[in-house]
């Protein structure tokens, strides 16, 4: 006939005030006292018998040089535990070679976003000046110039296809939480937003295709405006050029 | 220093002083030391066990709290973990030998009728030493060398069973002298 679990977890008891309980047995124990109230109190007892054994051994007096040395230890012992922490040497190596594969990695995933962010950048630019390419072979293109206060330029404009190619020079650098942005015009003055851009970095020209799915024929022309970072339903900042088709 | 308690001189060496520290060990070197040497039967790492133990008592004097326990237990606690580690450091396998050696203090069995502390831990020791040869094993490499029950087993190639049941009858009977 089986044990029932109170007779074995209580037999478990000296076992566990000795620390010699296999850890499946010790955690089955410790979860077991938490609602056994007698089984506490037999751990007390036999907890007590075994700090006593710490007591039940005969003395021996350690050589008198010991009192000696350690006396030369304690300020250094005192230095290296100021902290929470105490590291040997080779916990120390570890802990430095673990931050420096971090560093590593975090430099190099970086790196990585910074090659993407370039190549993402790169492929925008290709793509607007074939654009504007295609458009400059087209016969039907329009070509219209900008030449405004704050930018000059030239809109390449292909209606049929509902296509535009915006070249601007010399654009002013924005702050990070600006952007420019294009607009459509009606025939009725209304704004139709076409799209949001901030001027290359690392030339003297930006250029920035247009793709409508909007008729182009149903508008009279277009400009562009400095608005907060994300863009606007209408425009609110400054005006950087408007040109009529 | 020397009229102080355990738990004043602690109080002073978490303040950083070293006379207090001293003191203690004037105290308490040979219970330690004793406990060190019981581990690990060598006089040269128990030496060096024995100054690991000191050095900690200096650098953590500040973790002792007085509801876990008397000084001199935490102090014995730490000895005792101290050597138990040289011995996993060393990888040294435990020595089965029962080397306790008599120490003249405690020739004489103390009187029955003595309630001191010091003369029930000398009554411990005996009863240690009149258990059978089987249960003082298993007691020795439990406590005093930190091996689990299936680690005695495998030790000493007996089945978990016999570990256990020799275990649990050795505290048994150390329990009945103990509350005697």
């Amino acid at each position: 006939m089986p044990r029932n679990p109170h007779t074995l977890f209580r037999g478990n008891i000296p076992a566990y005030a000795l620390g010699a309980l296999d850890a499946g047995d010790s955690a089955a124990l410790a979860a077991h006292l938490k609602s056994c109230a007698s089984c506490r109190d037999e751990l007390v007892a036999y907890q007590t018998l075994s700090d006593s054994l710490l007591m039940a051994i005969p003395l021996q007096n350690p050589p008198a040089a010991l009192r000696k040395n350690l006396k030369t230890k304690l300020p250094s012992a005192r230095k290296v535990s100021n902290g929470l922490l105490t590291w040997s040497f080779g916990q120390s190596a570890l802990a430095i070679g673990f931050v420096a594969l971090l560093l590593l990695n975090i430099f190099t995933l970086l790196q990585m976003q910074s090659f993407q962010r370039q190549q993402a950048r790169l492929s925008n630019q290709l793509q607007s000046e074939q654009t504007a390419l295609a458009l400059l072979s087209y016969p039907d293109t329009q070509t219209l110039l900008i030449n405004s206060q704050n930018v000059t330029g030239t809109v390449l404009l292909d209606k049929d296809r509902n296509t535009a190619v915006l070249i601007l020079w010399n654009l002013a650098p924005i702050a990070g939480n600006q952007t420019y942005q294009i607009w459509l015009i009606a025939p009725n003055g209304d704004r139709t937003s076409a799209g949001l851009f901030r001027p290359e970095a690392d030339q003297p020209f930006t250029s920035i295709p247009i793709f409508s799915k909007q008729d182009l024929s149903g508008f009279k022309g277009l400009g562009a405006t400095l608005e907060p970072l994300g863009g606007s339903s209408h425009p609110t900042g400054m005006r950087l050029f408007n040109v009529d088709f | 220093m020397a009229d102080l308690d355990d738990a004043e001189l602690i109080a002073q060496v978490a303040q950083g002083n070293e006379r207090a520290f001293l003191a203690l060990y004037d105290r308490y070197a040979s219970r330690v030391h004793a406990v060190t040497l019981r581990v690990l039967h060598d006089s040269m790492l128990a030496e060096e066990a024995t100054q690991d133990t000191f050095v900690k008592l200096w650098s953590r004097a500040h973790l002792f709290s007085s509801e876990r326990g008397s000084p001199l237990l935490w102090l014995l606690t730490i000895a005792r973990r101290t050597a138990l580690d040289h011995i996993r450091l060393e990888a040294r396998r435990p020595i089965l030998s029962d080397s306790n050696d008599p120490d003249d203090m405690w020739q004489t069995i103390p009187d029955g009728d003595s309630l001191s502390e010091e003369s029930r831990w000398r009554a411990l020791y005996f009863a240690v030493q009149t258990l059978s040869a089987e249960h003082r094993q298993v007691i020795e490499l439990a406590y005093y060398q930190g091996l689990s029950q299936s680690e005695i087993a495998e030790t000493l190639g007996w089945p978990l069973g016999t570990v256990k049941t020799r275990l649990h009858a050795a505290m048994k009977q150390l329990r009945r002298e103990w509350d005697r």
